[in-house]
Formats: C-alpha cells, sequence, structure tokens
C-alpha cells in the first residue's frame, strides 16, 4: 500500500511541481525555489494532435480487431480455444522490445509500423474485455432466440452485441488511454518527424530539460484522465 | 467460415515478428537477413561470452523473482481485506503512462540515491506488478473460499491455522498464477526501467533498448529469442484452461 502510494501518487505530485520550476543548472537540472509557467506556454508546439489522432487509431483498430478476436474466441471448441489463447498472449508474453524488433525487420518505419506496434501491445486485453461479457451469454439465450425464428445476422445486432456492449466500450477506454501513452512504437517504429508526447517527453529527459518533460507528462495524464471520464462504465443494473 | 481464417490470421499476425526475430538470429553473418543457407549458434555464444549482456540477463531474472514474490507478498493482505482506498491505491500504477511513471520516479531516485541501483529497478517493478498481482488473487477469492475460511474459526481455528491450512491451500492456483504474470510482466519491463536505471543495473529490456535505437546487430536478436522462450515458460507450466463454454461459475 504505502509502496503503491510511494512510487506512483509522489511522483505525480513531484511531476506536477517539477514542471512549474524555471530550467537551470540546479540539482535535477532545474533551479530549486522557483516557479514559473513557461513550459506550459511551450506545451503549445507539443504534438498533442499526432497524439490523440495516434490514440485514436490505436483504439478504433484495437476495439474492432478485438470484437471480432472475442467473436472468433466464442465460436471455437475448448481445445482450439486454448490455442488461439495462447497465440493471442504469446506476444504480451515475449514483451514489447521483442516485438518492435521483430516489427523493424519486417516493416519501413512510418506511422502504419508504429500502429502495428501499438495496436499489437494493446490487443490481448481488448479481446479479452469483450471476450469475458460474451463468454458469460447463457447458450441458452441464443437456442430461444434461435427457436423463435431469428437467423445468425438478427443474434449478432439483437443479442451478442448489446450484451457484450460494457465489454466494447471497455475496450475502447482502454485502448484508449493506453494509446495516448503510447511510448515504444512511436520511438523505435515512426519516422524521425513523427513523435508522440510520450517519446517527445523522454527526449526532454535524455536532454536533461526536466521541467519542459514535466510539463509534457502532466499534460499526458490530464488526456488520459479525460479519456478515462469520457467513457465512463455505467454500472451495471 | 470468415471470421474464423480472420480470427486465425490475426492472431498469427501477432507472433509473426517474433517467428523472424528468432529466425534472424540464427544468423551467419553479421547483418540483420534470416538465414536461407547456413544457420549459425555463433551470436548465442558471443551473447552469453558478453558480460554486459549476460549480467543484464543474470540480473533481469533475478529482479523478475524477487518482485514476483514480493508482489504476491504485499497484494495478498490487501486482496484479502477489500479496503475501497486500498484498492484504488494498488490499482492506480496500471493506469499511469509508463512514460510519466519513469520521469516522476526520476526526481524521488535521484535524491534517495536510488538511481542507477538494482534495488530501485526493483521498487519500480514492484509498483508496476501489484495491480496485478492484487487483480488476479482478488479473482481467486470467492464465497467458496469465506465460508471455508468462516467454517475454520468455527471450529477452533486460529487466524494463523485458518491462513495456513485453508486460505493458502485453496488460492494457491491464484497465487501461482499471479507470480508467473508478475514475473513476466518484470522481466518484460522497459520503459519505466530506461528512465530508472543506470549502467550498472540494466536489465535485458534496457540493453535491448539502446541497442534498438542504434544500429542493431543479431544479439538483439538472440536477447528477444531468449526473452520469448523464458517469458513462454509460465505458460507451458499452466496451460490454460477456460471453462467450456455456455457453463459460466
Amino acid at each position: 500500500m504505502l509502496l503503491a502510494v510511494g512510487v506512483a501518487v509522489a511522483p505525480l505530485l513531484l511531476v506536477v511541481r517539477v514542471s512549474l520550476y524555471e530550467s537551470g543548472g540546479g540539482v535535477g537540472f532545474y533551479a530549486p525555489g522557483t516557479v514559473a509557467l513557461d513550459h506550459y506556454a511551450a506545451l503549445a508546439h507539443a504534438p498533442i494532435l499526432f497524439t490523440v489522432l495516434f490514440a485514436v487509431a490505436v483504439a478504433a483498430a484495437s476495439t474492432a480487431l478485438g470484437l471480432a478476436l472475442a467473436l472468433f474466441l466464442n465460436s471455437l471448441t475448448p481445445r482450439c480455444q486454448s490455442a488461439a489463447l495462447g497465440l493471442l498472449l504469446a506476444p504480451k508474453l515475449a514483451g514489447a522490445l521483442a516485438t518492435a524488433f521483430g516489427l523493424q525487420l519486417l516493416l519501413p518505419r512510418g506511422p502504419f509500423a508504429a500502429l502495428a506496434a501499438e495496436v499489437s501491445f494493446v490487443l490481448p486485453y481488448a479481446a479479452l474485455a469483450v471476450w469475458l461479457p460474451l463468454r458469460a451469454i447463457p447458450v441458452e439465450t441464443f437456442l430461444a432466440a434461435r427457436s423463435l425464428g431469428a437467423n445468425g445476422r438478427q443474434l449478432l445486432w439483437r443479442i451478442t452485441l448489446p450484451l457484450a456492449r460494457g465489454g466494447i466500450l471497455l475496450a475502447f477506454q482502454l485502448s484508449l488511454a493506453w494509446g495516448l501513452g503510447a511510448f515504444v512504437g512511436p520511438l523505435f517504429l515512426a519516422g524521425p518527424s513523427e513523435s508522440t508526447l510520450a517519446t517527445q517527453l523522454h527526449a526532454h529527459v535524455t536532454e536533461l530539460r526536466w521541467p519542459v518533460a514535466a510539463a509534457e507528462g502532466v499534460l499526458l495524464l490530464a488526456l488520459v484522465a479525460v479519456a478515462l471520464a469520457l467513457f465512463r462504465r455505467r454500472e451495471e443494473p | 467460415m470468415t471470421l474464423k481464417l480472420l480470427g486465425w490470421l490475426v492472431l498469427l499476425a501477432g507472433i509473426v515478428p517474433l517467428l523472424a526475430a528468432t529466425w534472424v538470429s540464427f544468423s551467419p553473418d553479421s547483418l540483420l537477413t534470416p538465414p536461407t543457407g547456413e544457420w549459425s549458434a555463433k551470436w548465442y555464444r558471443r551473447f552469453f561470452t558478453d558480460p554486459r549482456w549476460s549480467a543484464a540477463l543474470v540480473r533481469s531474472l533475478v529482479v523478475a523473482g524477487l518482485t514476483a514474490v514480493a508482489c504476491v507478498a504485499l497484494a495478498l493482505p490487501v486482496a484479502l481485506s477489500s479496503r475501497r482506498w486500498s484498492r484504488a491505491a494498488v490499482l492506480l500504477p496500471a493506469v499511469i503512462p509508463p512514460a510519466a511513471l519513469g520521469l516522476g520516479l526520476l526526481p524521488v531516485f535521484h535524491r534517495s540515491g536510488l538511481w542507477g541501483t538494482t534495488a530501485g529497478v526493483l521498487l519500480a517493478h514492484a509498483a508496476l506488478g501489484l495491480p496485478v498481482a492484487y487483480l488476479i488473487l482478488r479473482g481467486g477469492i470467492g464465497g467458496e473460499l469465506r465460508a471455508s475460511a468462516e467454517a475454520g474459526r468455527l471450529l477452533g481455528a486460529s487466524e494463523w491455522q485458518v491462513f495456513a491450512r485453508v486460505t493458502l491451500p485453496l488460492l494457491r492456483p491464484a497465487i501461482l498464477t499471479a507470480l508467473a504474470a508478475v514475473f513476466v510482466l518484470s522481466w518484460n519491463e522497459a520503459v519505466v526501467t530506461a528512465f530508472v536505471s543506470g549502467p550498472s543495473s540494466e536489465t535485458l529490456p534496457v540493453v535491448m533498448w539502446s541497442q534498438l535505437r542504434g544500429s542493431a546487430s543479431p544479439l538483439v536478436a538472440v536477447a528477444s529469442t531468449l526473452a520469448v522462450a523464458v517469458a513462454l515458460l509460465p505458460l507451458l507450466a499452466f496451460p490454460a484452461r477456460p471453462n467450456p463454454p455456455g457453463r459460466t461459475r
């Protein structure tokens, strides 16, 4: 508990504090004891639009593919399901850098390669978020609808999708929040001119411009908070 | 039918990059081209004799093992107690973008002397692993467990006896899953670690990171193959066993 507070909450507050220091040669690469808002003015040049568009693309692609994968998983026999789950989780287990390196070998650098990487990181969560509610629909529901004369398309639109709605929204919300923080994909696979807030932040840290990076960090956190608040899951009745 | 085809294709597309990396790791020359005629293990020999790579490999294994044990030990009491604010605090690191978390840890770690130490890496990994361990353990605690614990208490068992003889054995599968999941998370963690580690606390992903930015050698392919191999071990040990469709608890 204390660990979580110490390692998550305290740093967040510190990010805010550091973002308000003047740049300077003091300890930690900022001038202690100063207060300045300059770094927030400089955010006008931050890649906000690209970050948001990239996150929306990640979320849209992950949710669409996640929904398709969830329907697919639900249609498999248990044995095939185990194999499919293993394949789904394998890239997650192998780690982001192994996937990023493999994609470097296969795709030319650019926004598409970065998108492919980020989608492959988020997709397992999106697919599971949709699949879990789908799996909970009792078979009898479908049998009843069938016996009342519903065809396959009607089953999908009138039963499956409405019942999986919570999962679909959750998948979109999660992948949007993670897409906003997209880092490994854009860093290793995007072209040199395409940077997201997270990669920009990292570049400023390596240039030892901590206050600038911190202001970008605050903006990034604010965007994630907005994304999480926009699509608040409604409580199930 | 088209759904099935699409499903398998999407799943296969996910592992193609990993297969490509594995293939390239057996290249006989220093170019990142897949070997066709001649296969060679020379990059593996070079990997294990290179002090930087082999130290990072060992450090990653140790950190991942310790993180797994620490997270499960810390998350278990929280999962059993179920207070709302403690739950929020434990889950928080999961929604913070890793780059922002790494940035926030920088001043803390610099001031406390944890920057660049293996202990610092361990602490950062523990914060990231806690939500995972908590969620898995929480999922393993059901009404059955509570009822059995209550029965044990009624029969006169002490709190400690209930914990050791009822709770722990019933939670064994969840504990093993949580250990495996946190191990893999720590083993793969790159972003936060890149912020808080220094030359003497590099983990395997951090060394890969430095190579990926510059000109990568087949050693990176070897590292990613080993990363995949180690991460797949828990999957082989605990194969996924989904419930038959239509039957949920």
